[in-house]
């Protein structure tokens, strides 16, 4: 930030940005920034290329390119090992006897963020949504600039590009709305995430055995907390960061816990990864213009990619498609009632305008629905998957109890407050909120955090959405 | 609110948490409470770091807790002029560490193994999960983690409520002690004063805890709540077998970069020392493991010098006796074993 204010070029605070922001990447693994460099260096150029070439044939020919080098990068680090253990898995099933050395691949951090940041750009270019960034520093700024870069929100070019173009100075209320959500942010990842849920969740998911069902809904309801502040935490810091430079970032969540439904619940959770899908998926599928058999395996393919896109296991892609059946149901249920009441769209808007209480049902059935899809998301195996559902519902029984009361304490008492918080803040922002109540509450709040954290010592466990 | 800005509700948040912060501190201090290190993977890293020092100026201690409380630190470094690399892990078995070190090819200088053979011979995964954590740290450490410890250590050394051990937000909810499900086992919760961590990952028992017979009998009971939980039967024939020649092959890697390794049994008494005799017959276990190994090793009960301690809670030396125990030990590794140290004592 000191730098960022000295009285320099605004290009020379572009470039310091820029080198921050490699610092900031290369903190985790310095030789995965040449992946980036590639990446950026690749899609500034084939990008251009596109804007500009009038040939169909070699414009589809660039796309190619840059959609073969984008996701095949992302297919190698990040889908090498599992492609090859299904591959090996096929061919045994047909009696082939292959057993190859199992490929010990890292991760590079964040790649499946930067990878979808570029493949918008180069796509943008080819349907020519937008303008060619003029500058090659601009461009890598926007593709590795800090806030975003290893976890999202995944931004578009014309959300960031154009900040780059003209100075940026942040003011002072910039400043302060920043620091505020870099607390908030801090503070649910490491005290609520870190500190409170995450023992829990990780001692259920990791037993080995069936569970009583009190365990069992501790355990899925302490991730469901955890994975929700870990990211949202993650998401608010970046956005406080950015801010605090004096550049804005798109919202990534907006209390996703309060969805009535999916498709509302999809507007509130990673908001920019499903606006992504949507616009980069699932409308080039067809979307909904194509007839309903195709919306619906439009649908159903748009969350299945989103699944496997969280990671590289099966598990993950029964998450999506859990989601994407949650999706066709409220669909079809939306569809019948938009016919019987003559209406076009039923809104979840409407339904809490008239009846508040009722859309709170409703938003809790939806969070109880997201909870069962979480059992798929976090555990390892089907097999762990599958016992922890038979515990949640008792259809397995016998499980000794691993839960302190403390621990039950904690997880429902944090779980409760955020449907609750959630329900009620589903129509602001914390910023909003801020500026609402008298500022003597709002320093009783920040300073509380700012002890909690003081007071929590997490310091060693990485954002969950780092490994994706 | 009709400000414009958030910056006075930030002025007055950033008072109140420092006053906040301050009245915790002094309140602590005052109780009589003084800072510790968080024994984390982090700082165990920070210790993996100095293995590689000369090997006629340094020697790496691994172990269980009885090593890191047993051998004071001051007490070697003025007595030998060597630095200790102290890479014991409380509740632990050393074996990870010591496979560890024999894959490294550039470790080759001076090893002292804690045997505390409950832990030792453990195959219980539970035995092996700091130094595992700690190995898995040190070796995918990141600049960013690097940074983090410069920055927080210091920090670490000034203020008393750091110590998370005691006063992290958990660790202050779990003193509530609620009474737990019928069948859920609850980990006891340690005497404040029964372990202090050094920057050397050096424990101590603070003088609170040696002048207390409360604080050393509670730690005694959790001794032996301990040791009345379910266990496997202590592990014997082939399998000890197998684990001796494992240990064996790591050793003979060390030694053939020219590294010297000497175990010792570190003191126990009462109850604990009865309970181990009864459990890990020194025929069977100690005896073996320097006969199966070909090293030598110093028993505590062998030497007048160190067969009278009496343990606080019957399982780790007080800082006293840890200096005393430090001298003999130091002795015994010139006079005994030859091992030279930059300083003749």
């Amino acid at each position: 930030m000191i730098l960022h204010n000295l009285p320099i070029s605004w290009k020379a605070k572009k470039i310091n940005l820029l080198l921050a922001s490699y610092i900031f990447y290369a903190a985790w693994n310095p030789p995965f920034i040449l992946l980036l460099w590639l990446s950026t260096v690749v899609d500034f150029f084939v990008g251009r290329a596109l804007y500009t070439q009038e040939n169909v044939a070699k414009k589809r020919l660039l796309l190619v390119i840059s959609l073969m080098g984008n996701i095949g990068m992302l297919c190698f680090f990040k889908y090498g090992g599992f492609i090859l253990e299904n591959f090996v898995d096929l061919v045994n099933l047909f009696g082939v006897n292959y057993h190859p050395a199992k490929p010990n691949i890292i991760l590079p951090a964040g790649i499946s963020f930067y990878t979808f940041t570029t493949l918008c750009y180069t796509i943008d270019m080819y349907y020519k949504k937008s303008q060619p960034v003029k500058s090659l520093l601009d461009f890598s700024l926007f593709v590795t600039f800090f806030p975003h870069l290893v976890a999202g929100p995944i931004v578009r070019p014309p959300q960031l590009v154009p900040q780059f173009e003209t100075e940026h100075k942040a003011t002072m209320k910039n400043i302060m709305d920043g620091l505020l959500l870099l607390t908030f942010g801090l503070f649910i990842k490491v005290v609520l995430a870190d500190a409170f849920l995450a023992p829990t969740a990780n001692e259920i998911f990791g037993a080995t055995k069936a569970l009583p069902a009190i365990d069992a809904w501790m355990g899925v309801l302490a991730f469901s907390g955890q994975i929700f502040f870990d990211f949202a935490g993650y998401s608010t810091c970046a956005i406080g960061v950015a801010m605090c430079l004096g550049f804005a970032l798109p919202q990534n969540f907006r209390f996703p816990y309060a969805a009535i439904g999916f498709t509302d619940f999809w507007r509130r959770w990673h908001i920019t990864l499903s606006a992504w899908l949507r616009d980069y998926l699932y409308i080039p599928l067809g979307g909904n213009r194509k007839g309903t058999v195709r919306t619906y395996a439009n649908l159903m393919i748009t969350m299945l990619l989103g699944g496997l896109w969280h990671g590289a296991n099966w598990t993950f892609v029964v998450w999506g498609g859990l989601h994407g059946f949650y999706l066709w149901v409220e669909k079809f249920l939306r569809d019948i009632f938009s016919k019987r009441k003559a209406q076009p769209e039923v809104e979840a808007i409407t339904v809490t305008d008239r009846t508040p209480s009722l859309g709170f049902i409703y938003a809790l059935l939806t969070f109880f629905l997201v909870n069962v899809t979480w059992v798929f998301f976090r555990a390892g195996t089907f097999h762990q998957a599958w016992t922890m559902l038979g515990s949640m519902f008792g259809i397995i029984n016998g499980g000794e109890p691993m839960l302190t009361t403390m621990s039950i304490i904690k997880v429902w008492s944090i779980v409760t407050i955020m449907v609750v918080t959630h329900w009620w803040m589903r129509s602001t922002s914390l910023l909003q909120l801020a500026y609402k109540v008298p500022f003597w509450l709002v320093s009783i709040g920040w300073a509380a955090m700012l002890v909690a954290l003081a007071l929590s010592q997490e310091s060693t466990s990485s954002f969950i959405y780092f490994q994706f | 609110m009709t400000n414009d800005t958030l910056a006075r509700p930030a002025l007055l948040a950033l008072l109140l948490f420092l006053l906040a912060i301050a009245s915790w501190e002094i309140y602590l201090r005052h109780d009589g409470a003084n800072n510790a290190y968080d024994d984390s993977p982090s700082l165990w890293a920070h210790a993996r770091t100095q293995v590689y020092q000369p090997e006629d100026k340094s020697t790496v201690f691994i172990g269980s807790s009885r090593i890191k409380f047993d051998l004071d630190i001051p007490t070697w470094k003025e007595l030998t002029g060597d630095i200790p690399v102290q890479l014991a892990c409380v509740g632990s078995s050393p074996l990870p560490v010591l496979y560890d070190l024999a894959k490294d090819t550039c470790f080759k200088g001076k090893l002292v193994i804690d045997v505390t053979e409950g832990l030792f011979f453990s195959t219980n995964d539970g035995n092996r999960q700091r130094p595992n954590d700690g190995l898995k740290y040190y070796h995918g450490i990141t600049p960013a983690q690097r940074a983090s410890f410069v920055i927080n250590k210091p920090m670490e050394a000034s203020l008393v409520f750091l110590d998370k051990e005691n006063y992290s937000l958990n660790a202050l909810l779990d003193k509530l002690e609620l009474k737990s499900r019928p069948g859920v086992f609850m980990a006891p919760i340690f005497p404040r004063d029964f372990d202090r961590t050094y920057f050397e990952r050096q424990s101590s028992m603070r003088p609170a805890f040696v002048a207390d017979t409360v604080q050393q009998n509670k730690q005694k009971s959790i001794w032996k709540l301990f040791a009345s939980g379910p266990h496997k039967p202590p592990i014997n024939g082939a399998p000890l077998d197998s684990i001796l020649q494992t240990i064996k092959v790591a050793i003979d890697q060390i030694k053939s970069r020219g590294g010297e390794i000497v175990f010792v049994r570190t003191p126990s008494s009462d109850f604990y020392w009865a309970g181990e005799q009864k459990g890990f017959p020194r025929e069977k276990y100690w005896d073996k493991l320097l006969a199966d190994t070909g090293c030598k090793g110093m028993h505590f009960m062998d030497y007048p010098e160190t067969n009278h301690y009496k343990c606080p809670e019957a399982s780790h030396l007080s800082p006293r006796d840890g200096i005393d125990y430090t001298h003999h030990l130091a002795n015994y590794l010139e006079k005994e074993i030859g091992w030279k140290f930059p300083k003749s004592f």
